[in-house]
Order: C-alpha cells, then structure tokens, then sequence
C-alpha cells in the first residue's frame, strides 16, 4: 500500500476548538522526531497535538507528485528545489551562502550568519520536514562516539552509551525500514545483537564503487602508529530493498510502485526528492501515528513562544501564529495547551524558539555549541568508464578512519563514494554540456564522445568530517531580524576548529594517495573565492556544510554543563522535552538522522513514564492562561 | 510553423546532436522546442540559422547526393559556430537538447540583436528535463526519473563503444 494520511486528518483539527484542550502532549514540528514521538504516545492511547510551521496537506500521491512536479521543472536542482518558497516559514537554501566579511553579518536570507566561517547548511521546513530531502545514509555511531571526551580529550561525554541506545537503533532500523548486511556493518566496535537482522538486505555497490575497491581493498594507511588497510564498504541506508523474512517495507507512492513492491528504483535523486518514496521520509511515520483519532495536527502554526509558569518553571502554553495563507502575512495568534511539550523543530530552530522566548538557560548553554560536518571534496576522473551518474546518490565509502587513538590529535571521518559524480562539487553533469558545448566546440558525435569521456569516468570523494563541540559556535536571536510573521530569525555564529581542519587537511592528501593508486586524474582545485574557503596550515579549501545539525541543546548527565538529561528533558523545565540532533553532544562521523530516531524512541518512552507518573491534575498558574480545567479530547 | 522549416530543423538538431530523428521525435518536444527557439530569439533569427544551414549541407554535398561529415563539419563551423548571431544560438539549441533547458543568451548577443522575456534561462516543460539527452548520452537516467530499476547501477554501463575514450571515429559530426 503507498503511503496516505487517513482521509482528512490534517483538517480535522480546528485551531481554535484545540486551544480549549490539555493535551498530554504538544509537539512543536512534523518531521521525524515529531513524528515517531507522536506515533508512540497516540499508540500508548495519549492526546497529542502536531504544530508544524509548513501547510499541511493530507500525504496523497496528488501532493507528493505536485514536489515531483516543481524539481522538474526548476532550473536549480538544489536541496530545496522541489519544496514552495514560503516567507511564513522560511528555510535556509544552499544557495543562500555568501562569504562573510568580517564584523558584517549576512542577513540576505533567513538564516543570518555571523561568521566567521560562512556555511549552506539547510534544513526543510514542510511537513515531513528535512527527511523530505535527506540522502537516508544511515550509520550508528561508533561506541567511542559516545566518550570522546575521556577517551581523547576532545568533545564532550554522553550521559549515554551505545548499549543504551542500541535496543532503540534496533528500533529506529526497524520504524524508518534500513537496508544493510549486518556483516558488513560491524566494525570499529559497532556490535549488534545475536541473530540480528536489519530489516532489509543491503543494496548492492555500484560499479563504480566496485572500481574503486578493486584498487583501495587493501590500500595501507598508517595513522598515530597504527596500520590499517583500508576497504570500500556499503552504507546502510534507509530506503526500500529486499526485504529480510517478516519485513514489509512502507511506502511507495506512485501506482507503479504499487505493483512491484517500492523497492529503490535506483532513480539517483534521493536529494532532494525521491520520487517514487522508496526512501523513508517522515511521513511514513506521521501516516501511522495520525491513525490513532488522538493525534491532532495543525499546520501552517509557527511556534511564536514558550511560555513558562514562573514559580514552577513549568511550561503552561505554546503561543504559535497561524498564517491564513504561504503569501499572506495575515496570521491569527493561537495556543496550544498540553501537560507535556515536546521541541521537535531541529537543532537550530528548537534553540531559537526557546532564545526568542527569552529561555537561554541558567547556565546559558542554550544554542551553543552547534555542530554539522564540514565535508571536504576531492574529484578526479578514473582511467576507464565507471557509468557515473547511476544507482542512489551514494552505495558505498570508506569508514576505516571513523574512529582510532589518532582523534586525539585530529578530526575522524568517513568517505562517501559519490554515484552522482562532481555534481556537488561542480554542478556536473551540466555544467561539463555547457563547457564542452560552448568553450570546447562540440557537437554530435564528439559532443556524445566528450561526454562520455567527461562525465562518466568522473570520481567524487566526499570526506565528512567531525566538528567537535564548542560553546562560541551557536545559535542567536536578535529583534533587529525578524521574519514575516515577527518571529525573530536565527543568527548562526561557526568556525571550524583547528582539529577539524587538521582532519580536513589530512583527507585531502589521503584523497591525492586514493587517486595514485587508481590512476585517475585529479581534477580538485579549491577556488579562493569560494563562500566557504578556509586556509589551514598554508592550504586553502572548499568546505561545505552537511546539514547534519547538532548540538544546541545538549544532553548530559549535570544541569551544570548541559540543557537537558539522557531522556532529552530539560534540566529546567520538568515537562518540556528538547528532542532532535540538538541533544547529541558529538556527531562524530555519524549522519544524524538514525541517532535522532533512536534518542526520540527512548525519549517516547521516558514521556509515557512522565504522564503516567504525572497523571494528578495539573494547576495551571500563568496569568493569561485561565483555571485549571479537567483534560477534554476533541475526537 | 511551417513544415519545412519543422523538417530543417529536425535536421539540423539530428546533425547537432547526433542523436536519430526517430530519438528526438520520441521526445515528443521537438515542436516545442523549434517554438521555443523562434520566441526566444525572433523569426527572422531562425530562418537565418535555417538557411545557414540549408547552405552548409548544400556546400557538403558530393556528387553523391550525400553529404561529407568533414566537409559539412567544416561548412558548419564556418557558417552557423562562428557567426556572430548564429552561433550562440545553436550552441543553445544543443544544450536545449541535451539538457532540457533554454539557457539565456550570452549578453553579447542580447546587446546586438535585442532582449527578449522569453530569452532568460527556463526549463520548455517539466518533460524537457527528463527528456535530456545527456542522460542517454552516459547510459543514465535523468536524476528523478525513468528509474532504471533495483540494483541496475552494480552492472557496467551500457554505453556504445564507439563513445567511449580512444574507441570511437575521429569525432566530429
């Protein structure tokens, strides 16, 4: 069966009648950590109400084609191409990206940035939120992952480890549907339970990952004294394949998908949209979740503000704004009443949320200590014919330099083998027409040669490196920025650190050894004009931000020194729940994605215990909010 | 549009891109795209390309009745890529083809010969980008559609020898 909302479930809820209602909880966002939260508190019987800033339309396949629709027809194929402009709700663009000049932040698109280091960083603010354009790489975390600090001086410890949250990437696996062997997913201390399977069986490698791991199987790397050989291994990813016995993969959206069972298609678009839903995206997750009558969402209702009772620093109401229409700033002020709340926004928007609300914390950490990957390109072409362009944006890498004694010194990070060629790195393959076309002279047959010659023996290395936790790069607000509502807009402030640029540096010359070895020809050249270049240690380079946000909010075992606990709870606010990579204290060399799911499955359960434990009666205190009232569900 | 001048340009885009007539009748865009051509660049712009080109075969042609590739490679450089107004034209009629996408006109050109609203870079419809040549030129799919299905991409590439690197004939139309 393809993926549907139940008839009429995202209008069923009127805004004004559920402002009357204490739900057990509110959860502010639509994408994957709202939604698998909403999906286990509706399951467990509780009331939940959904505020997604985007328009929420009932998922048909009508909607999902309309994406389709608008990424043919845009001329820039970014990220968000297929997604409306909507100054209600804006989202950062890729294309947004300025060099910074120093002292003069860049406020010409939504997100503001202060510098010094200027990143495209982005997120998607529709409903489904950014798993609508997401790769659905997939990895764990490594067990080191979650000590970096007591193991190598750098970063900052979990207050968790990884066999506390394996059972739940047991979970996650299972709720957003991975395809991976496990054979070929233990590794660097990565163990799973005896008799384990993943839901479906990995995808194959392409031919050109084949390659290149005719030449790197083997390749020897030595790094602090420890020898490794390096492999081409595949990712894990969350998109359909076989399934393993007793699986059966969700989604699929288009009627012919129907018919041959929503298996990847190998359609080599999983950014910014796969078209047939054969990658996971959260509205597999919201689909279920909005089965139980329970589960109330409301769209178009930007989150304005937090407010908290002032004795009991509990959180009384949402105040959110609620846009008639994407081009209209008209708006009503609405609220959302719950026992529980849930910060479901992503880890850039939960901080500015709580910031505009004026809650940066006692100890002030909230918003700091920001993080994405900084990822580093190198390009080449291969002395054959690989047939680039084909297969998922991405099958295989190398992820032998993901953990190991050396990150005491320098950035870990693994490698992605990329299926689409230079296209991130120089917007292959059109760009190669253009130049072959008009600078180059050709046509017909030696166009069609050119080509070839050009294109499909094309090698894009894409290292994705670990920026480690630091309180100067953070999220700010500032009245002086607002959007069209009047909510205030963030300011990003990052700079990479000097041990991220030393694993940076590191992976250039690896990538200069890779393509010794495979006799290709390395085209890599890093333009000093770029919006992101940086010089360390002599060298300049193109880097380029991974949208794999982290760390605004950041979970430890002491108030002190983090925002909220190991459930995502706020150390300050005993019923408001910070969810999302904003929690995570390093992103190491993990995509975040399979982490957050995790982490919001065991908050899930830390929420049930909550409402159960508080199931007395609660008194609302706050002085615009009236008496205490008996909870009413609206069904 | 006149059929002829539907004919000629059939003609002209099987010599610019070396793809078959049948290939890009398959398309189902030529029409638009000889219409897409005349708005962004005027009548008179394509009758001139056309004729060029008319002229170049002309040129090219043996006693045979057929044209010779280097001479009318030769005749097309001469008449059509090196002409000021011609040129970049059909240096955009080629990406048209290959990438589904009208691509504006250098300012050079708009200064001489005038600025059109249709002229700005566009994507014809949304079928023109999965209907890109460049796609089949690299035994791909255009990104997003026509899935070539499950595992297809761990199988080696299906591309003609003759464009492969070294392979193929000396190249030229």
């Amino acid at each position: 069966m393809y993926v549907k909302f139940p008839e009429g479930a995202t209008k069923r809820t009127n805004p004004e009648a559920a402002a009357d209602v204490v739900y057990d909880a509110v959860i502010v966002g639509g994408g994957i950590a709202g939604a698998i939260i909403a999906s286990r508190l509706g399951a467990a019987g509780k009331s939940v109400l959904i505020l997604e800033a985007g328009p929420a339309e009932d998922l048909t396949l009508k909607g999902y084609e309309g994406y389709l629709d608008r990424f043919y027809s845009a001329t820039s194929k970014d990220n968000q191409s297929p997604y409306p402009v909507n100054p209600n709700a804006p989202m950062p663009r890729g294309t947004d990206a300025r060099r910074i000049s120093p002292g003069t932040p860049d406020s010409s698109a939504y997100l503001v940035q202060s510098g010094p280091f200027a990143t495209d960083t982005t997120y998607t603010r529709v409903l489904g939120g950014t798993t609508m354009h997401w790769e659905a790489k997939t990895p764990r975390m490594l067990p080191e992952d979650f000590r970096t600090r007591s193991l190598y001086g750098v970063g900052a410890d979990w207050p968790l480890t990884y066999e506390d949250l394996s059972p739940y990437y047991n979970e996650a696996e299972h709720e957003i549907g991975v395809s991976a062997d496990v054979e070929d997913q233990s590794y660097l201390g990565v163990e799973f339970d005896e008799g384990y399977v993943f839901p479906m069986k990995g995808l194959p490698l392409s031919y050109l990952d084949r390659m290149v791991a005719e030449d790197v199987d083997g390749m020897p790397v030595e790094l602090d004294g420890v020898r490794r050989e390096l492999r081409v291994r595949p990712y894990p990813q969350a998109r359909n394949g076989i399934p393993n016995p007793g699986y059966v993969p969700r989604g699929a959206v288009s009627t012919y998908q129907v018919e041959v069972g929503g298996r990847c298609q190998g359609n080599n678009n999983c950014v910014p949209l796969c078209p047939v839903q054969a990658k996971y995206h959260a509205g597999k997750t919201l689909s279920l979740a909005l089965q139980s009558p329970d589960v109330h969402l409301v769209g178009q209702a930007v989150a304005y503000r937090v407010h908290v009772d002032e004795h009991t620093r509990r959180v009384t109401e949402i105040e959110y704004r609620r846009y008639d229409k994407p081009d209209s700033t008209h708006f009503t002020t609405e609220r959302a009443r719950g026992r529980l709340f849930v910060l479901a926004a992503n880890a850039v928007e939960n901080p500015r949320l709580m910031l505009a609300s004026g809650l940066p914390g006692s100890n002030g950490l909230v918003g700091r200590n920001f993080m994405d990957h900084a990822y580093l390109l190198a390009w080449a072409l291969l002395p054959e014919v690989a047939g680039t362009f084909r297969g998922t944006n991405c099958t295989g890498g190398i992820t032998d330099l993901r953990g190991g004694g050396f990150r005491g010194r320098q950035a870990a990070f693994s490698v992605d083998i990329h299926n689409d060629g230079w296209g991130w790195a120089r917007g292959a393959p059109m760009t190669d027409l253009a130049d072959l076309v008009d600078a180059g002279g050709r046509y017909g047959e030696s166009l069609r040669q050119g080509l070839v010659d050009r294109v499909s023996r094309q090698l894009q290395l894409a290292f994705m490196v670990e920026v480690p936790a630091n309180p100067s790069n953070r999220v700010t607000v500032d009245p002086a920025y607002t959007d069209h509502l009047g909510n205030m807009r963030p300011i990003l402030t990052y700079d990479l650190p000097d041990y991220t640029m030393r694993g940076v540096a590191y992976a250039r010359q690896l990538s200069k050894r890779i393509f010794a070895r495979l006799g290709a020809e390395d085209h890599t050249r890093y333009d000093p004009d770029f919006w992101g270049y940086a010089v360390y240690g002599g060298e300049g380079y193109e880097i380029r931000g991974g949208n794999h946000l982290a760390g605004t909010h950041m979970m430890g075992s002491d108030p002190k020194t983090s925002v909220v606990d190991a459930n995502q709870r706020s150390w300050e606010h005993s019923n408001l729940y910070l969810v999302g990579g904003g929690s995570m204290p390093t992103v190491s060399t993990s995509n975040v994605t399979l982490t957050i799911a995790a982490l919001c499955l065991r908050s899930a359960a830390a929420i049930l215990a909550q409402l159960d434990a508080e199931s007395a009666p609660i008194r609302l205190t706050s002085t615009d909010t009236a008496q205490a009232r008996p909870q009413e569900v609206v069904l | 549009m006149t059929a002829p001048a539907f004919e000629e340009f059939l003609s002209l885009s099987v010599d610019l891109t070396a793809f078959e007539e049948t290939d890009l009748l398959g398309t189902g865009l030529a029409h638009q795209y000889l219409a897409k051509v005349r708005d962004a660049c005027g009548e008179e712009v394509v009758t001139a390309l056309l004729d060029a080109y008319r002229a170049a075969r002309a040129e090219a042609t043996g006693d045979d009745g057929r044209p010779d590739p280097r001479r009318l490679d030769r005749a097309l450089r001469h008449r059509v890529f090196s002409d000021e107004r011609l040129g970049p034209v059909a240096r955009n009629v080629i990406k048209l083809w290959y990438a589904g996408t009208w691509y504006g006109l250098p300012p050079e050109w708009t200064d001489c010969y005038g600025a059109r609203p249709a002229a700005e870079t566009s994507t014809v419809t949304a079928a023109s980008y999965q209907e890109g040549l460049l796609w089949r030129a690299i035994a791909a799919n255009p990104p997003g559609a026509k899935a070539p299905g499950y595992g297809s991409w761990a199988q080696p590439p299906r591309i003609d020898p003759r464009y492969r690197k070294g392979q193929g004939h000396d190249g030229t139309g």
